[in-house]
């Protein structure tokens, strides 16, 4: 594996995605516990993980676009939330 | 710098402020601690202030006050009407008998009313701003104040500040605690006890300010006895955290400038705990006396040169504590 | 050139989030000697219905806590004794912040302070499964067993060191939570034991450690003198043995022991006041240190309960507290004040009068001996570096990012 730096988003930018990510896995942990039987919940939040998935991926599209990273068929990029920087991550 | 030394005479002595008196059961301080209070003062430089109880003094107390220059607090009802003519302080704690009492024009009095009675009675103070020499009002409970009540107390300054207008354009120099000191103040003037008076008691001790000694022994408002002493008449004063009691020690205080406030500590250790910080409410109504002040003394100047170097500026907070990222 | 020097992890969010404690229990297995929790017992443990109405209390008031983010702490005792408990507290969280559409749900985490001697079992495990990315764990070990022991020994008669009990759970831990720190404490005892129990826990894999002294009244004539020779020799051996590349002790700090000025630097150092502690009763507090269980000498600083809620008035003295109204001249004037931190539950147990405006000092002799060996190894650190070739500027902007952490 290797992990390369392609760029950096703005703090407000990186807040965005830091949100949506938190927000997925309250999501992801909230799946854990919640059963069908609660049926408002349940389909609150399966619209909720729809929703949020689609913005997590919107936010890829729209950055990549924006700021031209580089890609890797057999790569995925990741962001560091401390420094704001962009990494491409390649398994090799 | 210690001032001035309040003696409380009597258990049932009045309460001339904020804290309130229950007690019922007279307990006399004794003539030998009497003469002993009037002594520390003297060596200490200490003004006196004598609060007295309901009934006549024998001539033994009398003879041992005389001995030194003082003041009387005396409550509106004394028995001892020579004692009551005389008095520096009269003190009401119901309005019906400041209706009926003959005031003077030499007179200060102080009126001790729940918000609730000067709501429904402040009217009456209109008749008796042009004679007396000073009102002093006392709300009792104002650490009850809520959002409707700051309401409500806004609209009685603003007309009590209308009568006092009215007053000074006739030629007339009304003293209303609650709307003139802070006109004439460039800094703050607070009660300051524990630091410029403290009380001695009927019990020979010495308390921050009588609300400390006649609280009822187990009264803690949460946090431990608030009846606490700060030293006795045999081996002198022992106040701890003496900086506490000081305006520079106390945060909220020394960024403020409602400069006619109370700053009462015995308020501030029942409502925050502590005796350096006030509550809210006492905040707000202190804010709201300012602020109707600033409008008198600009209502006053409509009419002509009135303390043409004093400025109380406009701001735009009823509480300093919601802008202490500002100080 | 990257310097690599290991620094503090800053707590998540730090200064932004609301740190919410659950007292759920006071009991714990062990007694350690040095614990400030004078009045554990084994009967004051949170019900169910006492944490659903505190959770209902600050769910239902979003608008009284604005924090961006939120920090459900759990604590005794010790608190995995009550996971039954706490696993239905979490689950309630999630599902209300999520139900009620609460900004918190954005940004939370559970966090515990634990003794580790429960760690490996099947409840423990399966809540850590359950809850994996919102998790902040640290397991409490003293360092090496002699040192350990010393202080954290089992409740009953025979004192036995629960150091055994807790080792075998470090690799676990660490396997879940690569980055996780220990705290470690220091009291009088336990002076001698600090290097070898640093390096000890660097031995296990830990790779920060966070400890301090205990702000209360117990050193003894001449501990100073042992701290600062303590800490000589851990300087030397993280300098000497490279460490300070990959791992992280909170004695070093580069900033501190500097003069402060009295303005500028006016702010409090305590966080008590913007945390919420709630006890078995139900009742608030600024900080579980102002709880009953925890104080000496003074009585409970209540800010109210889950039925009336939290009386506003109570706090307004931690919001204005500043370092010099509370601090005597002799530290304001002080040298090297810079990171002399104090606790502001131990400031009011300590107070002559019932206050918090009372500067606890007992520390100041042990700051002081701990800023002259700070001053050691940077200065040691500064001149390695230098015959390394790395520029002095280079080092400082790099160590400059070390945060000054402190275990309440």
């Amino acid at each position: 594996m290797s992990k390369k730096l392609i760029g950096s988003v703005t703090e407000q930018e990186k807040n965005e995605i830091q949100t949506l990510f938190e927000r997925r896995n309250g999501l992801n942990e909230l799946a854990m516990i919640l059963t069908a039987e609660n049926e408002a919940l349940y389909e609150k939040l399966v619209k909720d993980m729809g929703e949020t998935g689609t913005k997590f991926q919107n936010w890829w599209n729209t950055m990549s676009a924006k700021y031209q990273w580089e890609s890797s068929p057999n790569g995925n990029w990741e962001i560091n939330f401390e420094t704001c920087e962009i990494y491409l991550v390649t398994n090799e | 710098m210690l001032q001035y030394l309040i003696i409380q005479l009597d258990d049932t002595s009045a309460s001339y402020c904020h804290y309130s008196n229950d007690k019922k059961e007279s307990r006399l301080i004794s003539v030998e601690s009497l003469k002993k209070g009037i002594l520390f003062a003297m060596k200490e430089n200490l003004m006196i202030q004598f609060v007295y109880p309901n009934f006549e003094l024998s001539q033994e107390y009398k003879d041992a006050i005389n001995t030194i220059d003082h003041s009387d607090i005396v409550p509106s009802d004394c028995e001892d009407e020579k004692l009551k003519d005389n008095a520096d302080i009269i003190i009401f704690n119901n309005w019906k008998e400041l209706e009926s009492y003959k005031i003077n024009e030499n007179g200060i009095y102080v009126i001790r009313t729940y918000k609730s009675e000067l709501f429904e009675n402040h009217l009456s103070l209109n008749k008796f701003l042009p004679i007396a020499k000073r009102i002093n009002v006392v709300i009792t409970d104002i650490d009850s104040f809520d959002e409707n009540d700051f309401e409500k107390y806004k609209e009685i300054l603003s007309s009590l500040s209308k009568e006092i207008e009215k007053l000074y354009v006739e030629g007339k120099t009304p003293q209303l605690n609650l709307l003139t000191d802070r006109m004439m103040l460039d800094k703050m003037n607070n009660c300051n006890a524990g630091d410029e008076n403290i009380t001695l008691a009927p019990d020979g001790k010495f308390y921050v300010c009588p609300a400390f000694y006649l609280t009822d022994g187990n009264e803690d408002y949460g946090l431990g006895k608030s009846k606490f002493s700060i030293g006795d008449l045999e081996n002198g004063l022992e106040v701890k955290n003496p900086q506490l009691y000081k305006l520079s020690y106390a945060p909220i205080c020394r960024n403020c400038d409602a400069y006619q406030c109370k700053r009462c500590v015995y308020l501030n250790r029942k409502t925050t705990y502590e005796l350096n910080t006030p509550g809210h409410e006492q905040c707000v109504v202190s804010h709201l006396e300012r602020n109707e002040s600033r409008e008198l003394l600009a209502n006053i100047r409509k009419h002509g040169i009135f303390f043409p170097d004093k400025e109380i500026k406009e701001i735009s907070y009823l509480d300093p504590f919601d802008v202490r990222k500002e100080w | 050139m990257n310097m690599n020097i290991k620094n503090s992890n800053s707590s998540w969010q730090s200064g932004m989030a609301k740190n919410i404690t659950f007292i759920v229990t006071k009991d714990c297995q062990l007694a350690c000697k040095y614990c400030y929790l004078v009045g554990k017992n084994e009967k004051e443990r949170m019900s169910w219905e006492v944490a659903k109405q505190a959770i209902d209390y600050i769910l239902d008031n979003e608008q009284d806590f604005r924090e961006e983010s939120v920090v459900w702490d759990f604590i005794g005792g010790e608190p995995f004794l009550e996971i039954d408990l706490i696993d239905k507290i979490c689950d309630y969280l999630k599902s209300e912040m999520f139900r009620r559409d609460h900004h918190w749900f954005n940004s939370y985490r559970f966090s515990f302070s634990t003794n580790g001697i429960n760690y490996d079992t099947e409840k423990v495990q399966n809540f850590i499964k359950k809850n994996r990315d919102h998790l902040s764990i640290g397991i409490t070990i003293d360092g090496t067993e002699v040192k350990h022991d010393i202080n954290r020994v089992y409740k009953g008669n025979d004192e036995r060191g629960s150091y055994k009990d807790v080792v075998r759970n470090i690799p676990l831990w660490l396997q879940q939570f690569p980055n996780a720190g220990t705290k470690v404490t220091i009291a009088s005892p336990d002076i001698p034991y600090i290097k070898e129990s640093v390096l000890h826990l660097y031995s296990l894999g830990i790779k920060e450690v966070n400890i301090n002294c205990v702000f209360e009244d117990v050193w003894e004539d001449g501990d100073d003198k042992k701290f600062e020779d303590q800490l000589m020799q851990l300087a030397d051996a993280i300098i000497d043995g490279d460490y300070f590349r990959d791992h992280a002790c909170s004695f070093f700090m580069e900033h501190i022991g500097k003069p402060m000025d009295p303005k500028r630097d006016n702010q409090n150092w305590c966080g008590a006041g913007r945390m919420l502690s709630i006890d078995a009763a139900g009742n608030f507090y600024p900080c579980t240190r102002f709880a009953q269980y925890s104080l000496r000498d003074k009585k409970a600083w209540m800010i109210g309960n889950i039925n009336k809620g939290i009386d506003k008035n109570k706090l307004r003295p931690f919001f204005t507290l500043d370092r010099c109204t509370q601090s005597k001249q002799e530290c304001i004037d002080c040298e090297v004040a810079s990171g002399c931190a104090w606790c502001q539950g131990e400031n009011y147990d300590a107070a002559e009068s019932s206050t918090v405006y009372q500067r606890a000092t007992a520390i100041c002799k042990m700051h002081k001996a701990r800023v002259r060996a700070n001053n050691y190894y940077w200065n040691k650190l500064y001149r390695k570096l230098e015959l390394e070739g790395i520029a002095k500027e280079e080092a400082e902007k790099q160590m400059k990012q070390s945060s000054n952490n402190i275990n309440c």
